[in-house]
């Protein structure tokens, strides 16, 4: 008798259903973190400190590192990088719309509030994938999930030092009433998210994760003497901005973001995307 | 504030220094020195320490090593001994015979 794959086995097993239903989850995740390090890098060389800058090019980096792995997953199913990337539509990315807004400009507290915001969801994203159906993801989380602890701590840190004043306290209120219904966004779905819950690629429904979110974010933003909105627990879809990016509707500003993004793509007349390392299915890092 | 940073590269060497940086608080230096000092060469452990906590005590303030002839300090001291039984022998006695001749030059200089 032949030994039965675990969970929804290889690519070339799925139904397209199930394929329908990996591709959903594998696009939002892979957006989100591209479109995230896409922004941070605006910081570079403009950070408070060399050391500020240092750390969230670092942390750029690692998000592009993370895209990059999911982005692999989805050619399996035979899109290449620059389909992926540099050739797809602006409306179809998946990416939620916290990630594509602009920052306010040289305000470093929406990018720790944006980052921490993120990142704390990023981290429960992570966990109700630890156990997932689908082979080729549960093979990543774990090495994303060690570069995510670094992420957290250091928005968490920064957090904590600028509510330590009255004026940066002012600035992170400031960025959490402007930026905590976009971050809601991140736990938008369609009709196709109840097919990834059944068939067990995400062990915990976007409403759990929201809760579980709330249960971290909310008091630890209170803890430093920030206020959130009251009711946002309770009704959150209330709250949500007008684009939520997970449907493929987006703000201005991400189409801004991507011509800038693909420009040199474009200029160079390009139709493949360069690479310099090896796929990540080559190596052990 | 500045935290001088060391970096050792495996479990048992020592830690040496590899530069500093700007923190306002261990916490943050430690976080920094991360990304800064950890993140291209192969590193096991970093310290952070306050630069203001370091002593130091330099040529001005001290003749390091003596001014009279102590070389029986020295390994070379013991020439007639076979050094060839254990390698570390001849490994110390290069290198303290590599130092003596940089202190000379250092000397000539002055």
């Amino acid at each position: 008798m032949a030994v039965e794959q675990a969970g929804l086995g290889t690519p070339d097993d799925l139904s397209d259903e199930e394929r329908e239903a990996v591709e959903t989850l594998l696009y939002r995740l892979a957006d989100d973190e591209l479109v995230l390090g896409e922004r941070y890098t605006e910081w570079q060389v403009r950070a408070p400190t060399l050391e500020s800058d240092l750390a969230l090019a670092n942390i750029a980096q690692d998000e592009f590192g993370h895209a990059r792995l999911w982005y692999d997953l989805l050619q399996d199913f035979g899109a290449d990088e620059a389909d992926l990337i540099y050739e797809r539509d602006p409306a179809d990315f998946r990416h939620s719309t916290l990630v594509e807004l602009p920052f306010e400009e040289g305000d470093w507290a929406d990018a720790i509030v944006r980052s921490y915001l993120y990142d704390v969801a990023e981290d429960v994203r992570l966990e109700a994938l630890a156990g997932t159906s689908y082979p080729r993801i549960a093979d990543r989380v774990g090495k994303v999930r060690s570069e995510e602890e670094y992420h957290q701590e250091h928005a968490q840190n920064w957090l904590e030092r600028l509510a330590d004043d009255e004026e940066g306290r002012a600035r992170l209120q400031e960025a959490i009433d402007r930026l905590l219904p976009y971050a809601l966004t991140l736990f938008e779905g369609d009709e196709i998210d109840a097919r990834i819950d059944d068939l067990g690629i995400r062990t915990e429904s976007l409403d759990s994760m929201r809760e579980q979110w709330f249960d971290i974010a909310l008091p630890f933003c209170r803890s430093l003497g920030l206020d959130t909105p009251e009711g946002i627990r309770e009704d959150p879809k209330s709250f949500l901005p007008e684009q939520v990016g997970r449907d493929g509707d987006h703000t201005d500003d991400w189409r801004d973001l991507h011509d800038e993004m693909t420009h040199t793509y474009r200029e160079l007349g390009r139709t493949e995307a360069h690479k310099i390392m090896p796929d990540p299915d080559e190596t052990d890092e | 504030m500045i935290w001088e940073v060391f970096r050792q590269e495996e479990a048992g060497k020592y830690h040496t220094h590899c530069g500093n940086v700007h923190a306002p608080d261990r916490e943050m230096a430690k976080l920094f020195a991360q990304i800064q000092h950890g993140r291209r060469k192969p590193t096991n452990s970093l310290w952070v320490v306050p630069k203001e906590e370091i002593g130091e005590v330099d040529t001005d303030d001290a003749a390091f090593g003596g001014t009279t002839d102590k070389s029986y300090r020295w390994v070379m001291g013991y020439k007639d001994l076979d050094a060839a039984f254990a390698q570390e022998i001849a490994d110390s006695e290069s290198e303290q015979e590599a130092a003596d001749r940089q202190k000379q030059a250092q000397r000539g200089d002055d």
